[in-house]
């Protein structure tokens, strides 16, 4: 019988299809991108210490340009990421052992919430440097 | 009477997919379900779909409706359509389409089995026996003997096995062989109800898998979807806690 398959690309594609989903669905696609996120940042990273094998004026310079608002702004949103990756993580540690898995809902709110707190006030800090 | 446009996804074996819009006169108080059947009878009777029981028992005509997973034997009209938009109706994800809005069950059913989900609800061993016996104040109902064949017709309480859980399951749609979150409730379901050993370490085995448990992510979306409060992904959670906690005495040499 033939029937109508997708393709592995477009079944995983659902990962981010979050319309007409809920507060769990939304938490597993944000997981996701800031997980591909951080990944790709962890690299950008280590390729950036390896300006110091180039020297002092190398270092100076791109330090230099990280002080200027666009990285700040960069580092901002890095921190986001960090803070729904972390946050929503610990969600995932305390519901995936079959505690509060009744609750995950508000305890994805209650710790999004406290996320946004902190972004502000890290945000505010981060751009006074 | 309500004049209701309504888009529905189309496949044939060797057709392209696409989808058809259909205006349907129908009445106010009508059923999605009463839709569809009014396009197979008066628009288009090459149309296929499932239904039966009409009232959430057989789990047979669950599709999507405007994207979300619903049985429309019991979502009304008026609930789903803006009065405006036409109302768009596709099959379940994650199960190969056949026709139209048929869709593939044999291996999610097949699926079931092989987890031995052949449960009986307890409740159907002590059937009253008869009106006057279960009206008198303390006479207990009476236990009758099961039908050697009853359990084959029976899976587990609540679950009307319609697939909708496995749609909503983003995790479904990498790994077609993850047991999902009916198999797994069931198998949740089938451990609380023995002690013998034997059958608890076959089922735990099969949770513990590589397409078991462990390959839930958490989106919860089994439970947001499933329309009669089976709530799979508890049951995902709890059979984790089992297994977790079981390891951990191994680890240390506890008694399991
Ligand atoms: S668990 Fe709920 S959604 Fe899944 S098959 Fe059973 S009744 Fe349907
Ligand atoms: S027709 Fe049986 S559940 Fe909808």
């Amino acid at each position: 019988m033939s029937t109508l398959n997708y393709s592995k690309t477009r079944q995983a594609a659902r990962w981010f299809d979050v319309r007409r989903r809920k507060a769990g669905m939304w938490a597993y696609a944000l997981n996701r991108i800031t997980g591909i996120g951080l990944v790709v940042y962890l690299y950008l990273h280590l390729g950036v210490l390896s300006m110091l094998i180039q020297g002092q004026s190398a270092w100076d310079a791109f330090v230099g340009l990280a002080r200027s608002p666009f990285y700040l702004a960069l580092d901002v949103i890095l921190l986001a990421g960090i803070l729904i990756h972390g946050l929503n993580g610990l969600r995932l540690a305390v519901t995936g052992f079959g505690f509060s898995a009744g609750a995950q809902k508000a305890l994805f709110t209650i710790l999004m919430i406290s996320g946004g707190i902190i972004l502000i006030a890290a945000a505010l800090k981060i751009f006074q440097i | 009477m309500l004049t209701v446009p309504v888009e529905i996804f189309r496949f044939k074996p060797g057709q392209a997919q696409r989808y058809d819009t259909f205006t349907v006169e129908i009445a106010e108080t009508a059923h999605v379900i009463d839709v569809i059947d009014t396009v197979w009878a008066k628009h288009d009777p090459t149309l296929t779909f499932r239904r039966a029981c009409h009232h959430s028992s057989c789990g047979s005509c669950a599709v999507r409706i405007n994207g979300a997973e619903k049985l429309p034997c019991i979502v009304r009209l008026t609930d789903v359509w803006n009065g405006r938009n036409p109302i768009r109706i596709e099959p379940l994800r994650n199960f190969p389409v056949v026709s139209d809005l048929l869709v593939e069950v044999g291996d999610f059913f097949e699926r079931m089995s092989a987890a031995s989900m052949t449960i009986t609800c307890e409740a159907e061993g002590f059937l009253p026996l008869t009106v006057d016996t279960f009206a008198v104040a303390g006479v207990l109902p009476k236990t009758v003997e099961l039908p050697d064949n009853l359990s084959r017709f029976n899976r587990f309480e609540q679950c009307i096995e319609c697939g909708i859980c496995m749609s909503a399951c983003p995790t479904m749609a990498t790994d077609n062989k993850f047991i999902g979150p009916a198999g797994l409730a069931a198998i949740y379901q089938a451990r609380h109800k023995t002690d013998d050993p034997t059958r608890v370490k076959h089922l735990l085995g099969l949770a513990d898998g590589e397409h078991g448990v462990w390959r839930c992510h958490s989106a919860f979306e089994c439970t947001e979807a499933c329309p009669q409060a089976v709530d799979p992904a508890s049951k995902i959670m709890a059979l984790r806690r089992e297994l977790a906690l079981r390891r951990l005495r191994k680890m240390f040499g506890l008694r399991i």
